[in-house]
């Protein structure tokens, strides 16, 4: 049977750990997708997962389901993600190699894609990585939890705090960044 | 790129957005005037369009895999075990030589407080606060003592030989249970060890791979770098001795002019 993330809080409160092992198991890979995405550095992202779950484990006996239990983790990574900027007091680095990962590309046993395709995909995603690094803490966040979370604008817009319009217009001046840096490497990389 | 005016008004960046994402909970009115400016705007068309390809391109942008996701996946397949742990003290924890060791030490103190004598040769096993002169009596072998006469207490031969025959059940049960033991929790632990060996083994391996991956892509980057560096250096050096040689050719040329106007003037005198 398939215990919903609310079924599987009340458990956890009660003392379930195993429940809240599931819960873990659940939500760690967004979690860790969104904390990598946020500041882009994959030991660090991994490290505010980990801290994400810890500090919610703590807080669960005060969880009251005013939030769905994913806002509330959204939540508390978001939050640990932007104390992570503050410290570091910079823009987040993602430190993409500037080679194809070889061995990766050779572990790779998807039979659907070539290994071509296998490169411009990767070559792709690194322009992204890179071009999204270039946009500002608001405009990043809004669209990683819009375009890898599926949230919708009014979950943005009650997580980071700020009206349902602002949540659109951060979102159409990231994109129209993102364009327009995408085309430029694009150009340079042809 | 010819640039086209749109007169949509000052919520078009929102519009845009909202079309593009097309929530199900959008409001249709705002959706539907949207659509019917966007069949006569060539400029939000072309924004909708790109903005879609840059959409697509988003999608290309997978984070690395984590390791202790694989590390949780693996050991939920096979080996239940919770992401985290209650804070409380496991045995699990300790290796087994140091349980192992915990466990005797508690039976010899348990032994020692509760006056407990235990001797193997004569399987003399005394249990409570019994008085000291007592213990050193009973510590004579159990064959002397069963040499007492029958006549005198007849119940001791009775327990002798309830003795030799419980000895004999309990060599025959250990006897048996070390064996049973010994293979099953060999077979179980070698397993065990043979796959948590593997699954580090495998880790190193993948680690030492991407470790030599970075290494040979670093000096990869490093040669060339200092080739690029070198071949400058020479192009200068070249340059410099180049010059100098073409200053010297000048130099000769020059006195070798002057030699020839000397000579041609002193062949006119």
């Amino acid at each position: 049977m398939t215990w919903s993330d609310e079924e599987l809080v009340a458990k956890s409160i009660r003392g379930d750990a195993d429940s809240f092992n599931e819960l873990v198991l659940r939500w760690e890979r967004p979690i860790y997708a969104l904390a990598y995405r946020t500041i882009g550095r994959e030991e660090d992202a991994r490290d505010v997962c980990q801290e994400t779950f810890l500090r919610a484990f703590r807080a669960l006996p005060g969880f009251r389901g005013q939030a769905k239990f994913s806002s509330w983790l959204y939540r508390i990574a978001l939050n640990l993600c932007r104390d992570w900027i503050r410290r570091e007091r910079r823009a987040p680095v993602v430190q993409p190699p500037e080679d194809v990962d070889l061995i990766e590309l050779a572990a790779s046993t998807e039979p659907a894609e070539s290994i071509e395709d296998l490169v411009a995909r990767k070559d792709l995603g690194r322009l992204v990585e890179k071009a999204m690094t270039l946009l500002p803490e608001e405009q990043r966040t809004a669209i990683v939890l819009k375009e890898y979370h599926g949230l919708t604008f009014q979950e943005i817009a009650e997580l980071v705090g700020c009206p349902l319009s602002t949540v659109k217009t951060r979102l159409y001046q990231g994109l129209i960044v993102l364009r327009r840096e995408l085309a430029k490497n694009s150009k340079a990389t042809l | 790129m010819t640039e086209f005016s749109c007169g949509y008004g000052d919520d078009r960046d929102a519009a845009i957005v909202a079309f593009l994402y097309d929530e199900p909970d959008a409001n249709p009115a705002e959706r539907s005037s949207f659509e019917a400016h966007l069949r006569t705007c060539a400029r939000c068309q072309a924004d909708i369009a790109s903005l879609r390809q840059v959409r697509a391109h988003l999608g290309r942008w997978s984070p690395p895999e984590p390791s202790f996701a694989i590390h949780n996946s693996q050991s939920t397949i096979q080996n239940p075990q919770p992401a985290i742990r209650n804070p409380e003290w496991s045995w699990r924890a300790i290796p087994v030589w140091a349980q192992v060791a915990a466990a005797l030490l508690f039976l010899g103190v348990s032994a020692g407080l509760a006056n407990i004598d235990i001797q193997y040769r004569g399987l003399t096993i005394r249990t409570g606060w019994s008085p000291r002169a007592a213990a050193v009596a009973d510590t004579q072998p159990t064959s002397a003592r069963s040499a007492v006469p029958a006549g005198t207490a007849p119940w001791r031969a009775d327990i002798a030989a309830l003795e030799q025959q419980l000895k004999s059940a309990i060599r025959a049960a250990q006897a048996t249970q070390n064996t049973s033991m010994r293979t099953t929790s060999a077979s179980a632990s070698d397993a065990d060890v043979v796959r948590r060996v593997r699954a580090l083994v495998d880790e190193s391996e993948k680690r030492q791979q991407r470790e030599l991956a970075l290494r040979l892509a670093e000096l990869a980057r490093d040669v060339t770098a200092q080739r690029q560096a070198d071949m400058v250096k020479i192009d200068r050096t070249l340059g410099l001795v180049q010059n100098n040689v073409g200053i010297e050719v000048m130099k000769t040329r020059e006195k070798m002019n002057q030699m020839d106007l000397i000579y041609r003037a002193s062949q006119k005198q």
